[in-house]
């Protein structure tokens, strides 16, 4: 396979490593940053990388049920914003700060 | 999706049109901004501008220079990355979204056939709401970058409204989109030239002194969407944003020359996109009433003799048509905001949540319900 | 150079540079901006592989709904500055090695998977590609989701009627909205 290939002729695995940088993006945010909003944001960058790749898979296979699966992962992560972001209010109204280290005093 | 075309002449013929559709967008700002402030004038029983030029025509050159010679400053306690990016976004959204609005009949030039809009998606319903919900950001954008309370504020109430409002608004149209079974707005249109006329129970029902428009099916979502597009472009009724009573004038207090000019663009590229989609969605788009395009261009022929031009006169007539729609709309947006009076906080957010939702929702299951019934018995 | 590998390359490059953005950035505004900027350019991606209403779809949801909450979440709070935006000390030392470790695992893996997949079957995804022509997506994607999975759509259904209970649950002060805090 000549070299010249990757660059002009664009596959399923071109896609694949994007959606692959882009979650290992997604998790070094959520393992480097202390912001409870960013580390939420970090878990939607890596939800997006996962829709690429199932996008992916959907369109060189020819079959819609990928892109089902899109559909189901698009609804929980906007679930699971809303709940984040609610629980970011509750922290702010106690602490006047979104650091995950104030996490350990919101029991009860 | 969308294809430029293969030669080079296609290509070129259609990127001139997107600047054009582009400029034509910029250009009827500043008549609209002349036509409201006449018009706001009758209402109101004044004059209104007409000093500069006949009938103060010039006016709209005399405020272009003064926007233009202002100073150009940013408050010292805001954002300036934010608060010079804000303007520039809130015109791209309404422009990219308002080239998506097919204008008149595709236009035949030898083997090529040029579309009388800025591209063709076929998914055009779900591009436009997409892409004119990103104004959101602007303000957004707009109220931080300012770094003053009164800009935070209006920038929090303007996108909570626009949020609100964004669900009945999608909502109202989906029983047109069932009805017609399509995204594309120019197949949208397609089905609703000509007259009247539709198959229940296995029989077609006619009637050939009305248009075949979506008004006639889907009245309660005409209501309901024209009445979410005042609501999404921040217009009175619904102005909360800027409520100068209370707000001095919302997330653009401190915005003056031409970043203000640049925000009044998108204020009005959002009124034309509403206008336009009403005109496609309600009213057949570009199609004259009763008359389809080929009986429409059989009577260009037989008067021109021409093909080429029988069919570039056909395309004009068509213009005109959805002009004068067009127009139409933009009028009933003045004409509201300078007779209604504003809704309270409160009562807008009750209004979007609490009445406008459920009968959107009530909406589209009776069209669903009535299709099904009338598609698959046979009396 | 063609046009559609021009533009997958541009739209690579803008999701990873505002992906790092995300991630990078000091301000959390900026960084939900920038998130907003991947999405947009992920929603592209999704149009250059034919997905056109999911495109739609994430842009009205993710770019329009969802991120426009979080700025919004983001200027309430007003943050002018973070104090410590990313963590310190000898355990993370460990972990930020430990991430650099399986990024670059998970980078070399998906490679070597995909140029063996690449060189394999390039020709048969290929036909496959050709097999499937450009069908209408959305009905086909109304049809499997409504007809086949209709157990997973109900699902997905019951969860959001949850999540909005208990948002509303979480986040509802004392005293409804004149509360004094």
């Amino acid at each position: 396979m000549p070299e010249t290939n990757i660059i002009t002729t664009i596959g399923p695995e071109h896609y694949l490593v994007l959606s692959a940088l882009l979650f290992s993006i997604g998790m070094a945010g959520v393992l480097l940053r202390r912001n409870l909003i960013v580390l939420l944001m970090s878990i939607e960058l890596m939800l997006n990388a996962v829709n690429i790749s199932f996008i992916t898979f959907s369109h060189y296979s020819g079959k819609v049920e990928g892109q089902i699966m899109v559909f189901f992962v698009m609804t929980i992560a906007a679930a699971e914003a809303a709940v984040g972001l609610a629980l970011a209010v509750s922290i702010f109204k106690r602490f006047k700060e979104v650091n995950i280290r104030f996490f350990e005093h919101l029991k009860g | 999706m969308t294809s430029m075309g293969t030669t080079t002449f296609e290509v070129a013929v259609n990127l001139i049109k997107l600047v054009l559709v582009f400029l034509m967008m910029v250009q009827l700002v500043p008549i609209l901004v002349w036509l409201e402030r006449r018009g706001s004038a009758f209402i109101q029983n004044r004059f209104g501008p007409n000093r500069v030029g006949p009938l103060g025509l010039l006016q709209l050159l005399a405020d272009a220079v003064k926007f233009l010679t202002k100073e150009d400053f940013a408050p010292e306690k805001g954002n300036r990355l934010l608060f010079y990016a804000a303007p520039v976004f809130a015109l791209v959204p309404a422009a990219v979204a308002y080239m998506a609005i097919p204008m008149s009949v595709p236009l035949k030039f030898n083997e090529y056939t040029f579309l009388i809009q800025g591209y063709e998606i076929n998914v055009g319903i779900v591009f436009i709401l997409g892409i004119s919900s990103l104004a959101a950001y602007t303000i957004l954008m707009a109220g931080w970058g300012s770094g003053s309370k009164f800009s935070l504020m209006g920038a929090l109430r303007a996108s909570a409204q626009i949020i609100s409002y964004e669900l009945a608004l999608g909502l109202s149209i989906v029983g047109i989109i069932l009805l017609y079974g399509t995204f594309n707005l120019s197949e949208m249109i397609h089905a609703q030239q000509g007259i009247f006329s539709f198959n229940a129970f296995g029989h077609n029902i006619s009637a050939s002194w009305l248009p075949n428009w979506g008004i006639f099916y889907q009245p309660v979502g005409m209501i309901l969407f024209f009445a979410a597009t005042f609501a999404e472009s921040n217009r009175l009724p619904f102005d909360l944003a800027e409520g100068e009573a209370e707000l001095v004038a919302g997330f653009h207090t401190e915005y003056g020359g031409f970043k203000m000019l640049m925000f009044f663009i998108g204020e009005y590229g959002h009124m034309m996109i509403a206008s336009g989609l009403m005109a496609t969605f309600f009213f057949g788009g570009y199609s004259i009433w009763n008359l389809t395009p080929q009986e429409v261009y059989q009577w260009c022929f037989n008067l021109i003799g021409n093909e080429f031009w029988a069919g570039a006169m056909n395309s004009l007539l068509h213009f005109l048509s959805y002009l004068v729609k067009f127009g139409i709309f933009l009028w009933i947006f003045f004409h509201v905001r300078w007779t209604l009076p504003r809704f309270r906080y409160d009562q807008l957010m009750d209004l979007g949540w609490k009445t406008m939702l459920p009968w959107a929702l009530a909406n589209t299951m009776i069209t669903a319900l009535i299709i099904f019934v009338t598609s698959y018995y046979v009396l | 150079m063609t046009a559609d590998v021009f533009l997958f390359w541009f739209l690579a490059f803008m999701t990873i540079v505002s992906g790092l953005g995300v991630v990078l950035m000091a301000n959390p505004i900026y960084s939900a901006l920038s998130l907003a900027m991947t999405m947009i350019s992920v929603a592209a991606i999704f149009v250059t592989l034919q997905a056109y209403f999911l495109a739609g779809v994430q842009i009205i949801v993710y770019a329009g709904a969802v991120m426009v909450l979080f700025v919004m979440v983001l200027m309430l709070f007003d943050l002018k500055h973070e104090l410590q935006a990313f963590t310190r000390g000898r355990a993370t030392g460990a972990i930020k090695i430990a991430t650099v470790g399986i990024l670059s695992g998970l980078v070399v893996g998906a490679v070597t998977i995909g140029l063996t997949i690449g060189g394999k079957n390039q020709a048969e995804v290929a036909s496959a590609t050709k097999a499937a022509g450009i069908v209408d997506t959305t009905r086909g994607l109304s049809e499997a989701l409504f007809l086949k999975n209709v157990f997973g759509f109900e699902a997905l259904g019951v969860l959001l009627l949850v999540i909005a209970v208990g948002t509303v649950a979480l986040s509802r002060s004392k005293g409804g909205t004149h509360a004094r805090d």
